[in-house]
């Protein structure tokens, strides 16, 4: 098995709308009486990137509020469609960019199991497979068939973690995920995406927290204004980070 | 080519929603239950609604029409169902993808699930109801006959002939937010030039009647009406014409949806 993500001059290209939203009057009176008002104003969320991720590495994305991370992953994902360039991924996705993203409120923990295992491209099957799995691992039991609406947010996390990392997927893409648990879980958690990596997958994240990455990835990528600034040795990029965070 | 891409994308939707099919299940049945949870009457809730309207309009206009009250409480029956089905679907599905918003933008599936999975339900609703107020029915009129064998093909020919325009619409509104009242609103007109309440016969020959007789939901509503009302099967005229709209429009609305999915979420 061998994953890989190829990116080649992709760019993700968002209109700026004064008002997002085109409406019937906008669209009737364009086609009408008033001149063109020339071209929409765009901005470029990712800008002619080129990249490449090959089977086996941990990749951590950073940069600073706004670069362009979180676009990245989306793309990889598929979320957007790259505006121009290509987009090629082979293996299986799972992302995690939300917690309990998909989650219902008034579902109960297992019946959210079920959804949101559909949701992230799931059988039946697979998902009874799993079912008892995540259960145990999430420390759920005893809350399993209560609705997620009355769970902590440490509970909502163990179980949407549980979830995506129980799929063995080839290639996980994570965003800002150690925000909740306590700290056994984010232990066990820790183990757990070790464990995945390790099977020859690739792991995408993105993250502040730069200890973190430091720890987990064995490539760091910097992008900046959309573009890769820097990428390569994770030591060195998050030095030459922390370097330009400190100058500005 | 253009007529071979076009046809193996219209495969891979039906493809998709094959692969997709069990969380097409889970959301129908997160619409269907999920309502209704923790309510007294739970599901009956579903029934007050037709119950209530085919009622008060029975008693209001059979009254107005100087109709048999029975036989005109078993014709609006007839007509209301297919009606509403038309409706809610249109409505319903066509608001799927701005509700869902949120989940589009973080987890990347297809887009068609949504107003699939909605309009299924709002089916499997209508044919409940259905089933409820014909039984209420059986105890103003006997309207048992062969003919009911009927009823379940000409709801999924509604069904499909609904489903088509619903895909379009949905992308629309995502383009139109101005749409989802728009959709309201035209749906409330057009349901009076939808020959419900009345029949299209008794309109006579005039322009009014010309114009109506161009509505689509008039040959499904003759669909439902001739076996409940005239317990016999509709002639096959009827049921080529009602057919060929359906195919036509799940085609077409296949079509417009799976042109239009990929750049929706820049829409959103």
């Amino acid at each position: 098995m061998s994953s890989s993500i190829k990116i080649q001059n992709a760019s993700v290209r968002f209109k700026v709308y004064e008002n997002k939203n085109l409406s019937l009057k906008d669209f009737f009176s364009k086609h009408s009486s008033r001149p063109e008002s020339g071209k929409d104003p765009y901005f470029d969320a990712l800008n002619d990137v080129d990249l490449e991720i090959g089977a086996g590495e941990r990749v951590g994305i950073i940069g600073r509020n706004g670069a362009g991370k979180s676009t990245l992953l989306k793309l990889v994902c598929g979320i957007y469609p790259p505006s121009c360039g290509h987009v090629s991924v082979s293996g299986s996705v799972a992302s995690l960019l939300e917690l309990g993203a998909g989650f219902h409120h008034e579902f109960t923990g297992r019946e959210n199991l079920y959804l949101n295992g559909a949701i992230l491209g799931m059988s039946e099957k697979q998902v009874r497979m799993i079912e008892d799995e995540v259960i145990q691992f999430s420390e759920l039991e005893p809350f399993i068939d209560t609705p997620v609406k009355y769970y902590s947010s440490g509970m909502y996390m163990r179980l949407a973690f549980s979830l995506a990392t129980a799929m063995h997927p080839d290639i996980l893409v994570l965003d800002e995920l150690f925000a909740a648990g306590d700290i056994g879980f984010v232990e066990k958690a820790r183990a757990r995406m070790y464990g995945m990596v390790n099977n020859a997958n690739i792991l995408l994240m993105a993250s502040h927290d730069l200890t973190l990455m430091e720890e987990l990835s064995s490539r760091v990528i910097w992008i900046e204004g959309g573009k890769i600034l820097e990428d390569g040795n994770p030591n060195k990029v998050i030095n030459s980070f922390k370097t330009f965070i400190k100058s500005n | 080519m253009g007529s071979c891409s076009e046809r193996s994308s219209l495969v891979s939707t039906i493809q998709i929603i094959r692969k997709r099919q069990f969380l097409i299940r889970l959301l129908i049945r997160q619409q269907l239950v999920l309502r209704y949870r923790r309510t007294f009457l739970g599901y009956l809730w579903t029934l007050m609604n037709p119950l209530l309207t085919m009622g008060a309009s029975t008693i209001i206009f059979g009254t107005l029409f100087k109709a048999d009250i029975k036989t005109y409480a078993v014709y609006l029956f007839a007509g209301f169902i297919p009606w509403n089905c038309f409706n809610n679907i249109l409505i319903q599905a066509s608001n799927s993808l701005l509700v869902n918003e949120g989940l589009m933008r973080k987890i990347a599936f297809p887009k068609i699930i949504f107003p699939v999975a909605i309009s299924i339900s709002v089916l499997i609703d209508s044919f409940l109801s259905f089933v409820a107020l014909f039984i209420l029915m059986l105890l103003i009129q006997p309207l048992f006959s062969w003919a009911l064998v009927f009823i379940p093909v000409a709801f999924l020919m509604i069904y499909f002939f609904s489903l088509g325009i619903a895909l379009i619409l949905s992308v629309m509104t995502v383009y139109f937010r101005d749409l989802q009242y728009v959709i309201t609103i035209l749906l409330q007109v057009f349901f009076f030039f939808t020959p419900v309440l009345y029949k299209s016969d008794s309109l006579g020959n005039g322009l009014v009647a010309k114009i109506m007789s161009l509505n689509p939901l008039s040959i499904f509503i003759e669909l439902m009406r001739l076996p409940i009302v005239d317990q016999v099967f509709p002639p096959l005229s009827i049921i080529a014409l009602a057919l060929s709209l359906s195919i036509l429009s799940l085609i077409f609305g296949l079509f417009v949806f799976k042109k239009y999915e990929k750049n929706l979420i820049y829409r959103l």
